[in-house]
């Protein structure tokens, strides 16, 4: 689509606050295409981002557990993980990534609750793995804010 | 919209019996108080051969909110607050039957020639932020300072030892967050495992928590007095530091941990609070409170998300606080519980 979808949502953000919502008369009404305009703004960048995003953490969450296949002495989530580290993306739409990515983060959740209980020679160097992983992902789909200044 | 004027007004006629020609104009819903819908208006009637007129607020039950709270509990806390000078609007009438304006509402007092700050501004309060930022602590620990079976705040609540404060409401955000996620939650899940194994010491006294004490929740005027604190709907007894870690709150004001809510150094705004309560701030059980608060955010936005995903409200103020308020805390809690296990690591 052209003219690029980022910079239309750019122009609608930019539309709706100053020309649309000023005029507006209800105070409630105002303040919701304020917001709505807002999100609008965001979603310009995550229109771009947002597969990307998605297969980068799967394929870091698979990583992850792929190393981590090799520390863990529970038979049953050591085969849980070997299993989903060889898995693999079928598909780029959001929401075939999305269900895998919460798959994923599932089966994370539960190993950094093991790593958080064990007591191991390896627990240390995997808890800190893991949360190299969530502080990256957490910064990745950091939002930008629209300045109003 | 429904022309909610001649409602009101045959409402206010039934509280008022010694009023007469009751009529209400200017009914406008306002943004603010997101767990329930907000109406300005103006109610004129005759009483005594006199002619008055009233600037009043009325807050009704939505039929999805952010949060779900108790009205009661709200209403009660301004009645509580009011009479002790502390700057709450006066409450006015609570009704719960349905048949006035079809679901639960109060009616208190509307502060005219005021404004909020809004907590999504690194400057909310300009040239007046210290002087809002000294009455906002101080206020705070006014709070914290008066006993909430004497200002008869408890009267609706259960009581709680302090030792169980913490659980309560750990307990309660932890449930939110079981039944309202919509994708697994790896970072709240992780706080939630490190506010069970790290439990904060044990607190002197159980006291009166607003539960949404912050930048944006109250009035001031031009002069920079803070003439409302609003938004009680959150409100409970438990550790008065529930309430600092919240006001503090990196979200408020584009994370300036050491101005929070872009109003005064943090140093000093503890400072003011611990002169106004009368209490010490213990560093480990304020840290717990921290993240507490951090993890009970996650659980509003995650609520609040489930709200509109569901069909239930298409309210964009549901949908607004599940992205970016979600983003910011997933964040600062990310970075916080990672140092936290480093640090126990070492």
């Amino acid at each position: 689509m052209k003219p690029d979808v980022p910079v239309v949502m750019r122009g609608l953000f930019g539309t709706m606050l100053m020309e649309i919502a000023p005029n507006l008369t209800a105070e409630y009404s105002a303040g919701s295409v304020g917001i709505m305009s807002m999100m609008i703004f965001m979603t310009a960048d995550e229109y771009d981002r947002a597969a990307d995003i998605r297969a980068a953490e799967n394929a870091e969450m698979r990583a992850l557990f792929g190393e981590a296949v090799e520390l863990i002495g529970d038979a049953a989530l050591k085969a849980r993980l070997a299993e989903a580290a060889k898995g693999r993306d079928a598909s780029l739409r959001i929401s075939a990534l999305d269900k895998e990515n919460a798959a994923l983060a599932t089966l994370l959740i539960e190993l950094q609750a093991h790593a958080e209980e064990s007591s191991g020679p390896h627990a240390a160097g995997l808890e800190a793995r893991i949360w190299d992983y969530l502080v990256t992902a957490a910064e990745r789909r950091k939002l930008t804010f629209p300045s109003l200044g | 919209m429904e022309d909610l004027a001649p409602r009101i007004a045959a409402y206010l006629a039934h509280r008022m019996p010694a009023a007469s020609h009751v009529e209400v104009s200017g009914v406008s819903r306002i943004p603010g108080g997101a767990s329930r819908e907000t109406y300005r208006l103006t109610a004129t009637w005759k009483e005594g051969g006199e002619q008055k007129r009233r600037p009043l607020i009325l807050r009704r039950d939505p039929v999805a909110s952010l949060i779900e709270t108790e009205r009661d509990v709200e209403f009660n806390a301004y009645r509580a607050f009011h009479p002790t000078g502390l700057p709450v609007p006066e409450p006015l009438f609570l009704e719960t039957d349905l048949k006035w304006l079809d679901r639960p509402f109060f009616v208190m007092e509307q502060i005219e020639n005021c404004q909020a700050g809004s907590p999504f501004n690194a400057a909310p309060y300009g040239p007046l932020a210290e002087k809002i930022g000294a009455q906002f602590w101080t206020h705070l620990g006014r709070i914290a300072a008066a006993d909430p079976a004497k200002t008869g705040f408890s009267s609706n609540m259960e009581a709680i030892a302090p030792q169980d404060c913490w659980k309560r409401e750990l307990d309660k955000w932890e449930k939110v967050i079981d039944e309202d996620e919509l994708m697994p939650q790896p970072v709240a899940r992780a706080a939630i495992r490190w506010l069970r194994r790290n439990p904060p010491p044990p607190q002197p006294r159980v006291t009166a928590v607003h539960g949404d004490y912050r930048t944006g929740n109250f009035l001031f005027d031009g002069e920079g007095e803070i003439r409302a604190i609003l938004d009680w709907e959150m409100c409970h007894l438990g550790d008065p530091l529930e309430d600092v870690a919240w006001a503090a709150d990196p979200l408020w004001a584009f994370q300036q941990t050491e101005r929070p809510g872009g109003m005064i150094a943090r140093d000093e705004a503890f400072r003011l609070w611990e002169e106004a309560s009368g209490m010490k701030i213990d560093p480990v059980r304020l840290r717990w409170w921290e993240i507490f608060n951090s993890l009970k955010g996650l659980a509003i936005w995650i609520s609040s998300g489930k709200e509109y995903q569901s069909g239930a409200s298409s309210d964009p103020i549901l949908a607004f606080p599940s992205w970016y308020c979600t983003d910011v805390h997933n964040r600062v809690l990310a970075h916080r519980l990672a140092a936290l296990s480093r640090e126990a690591r070492a």
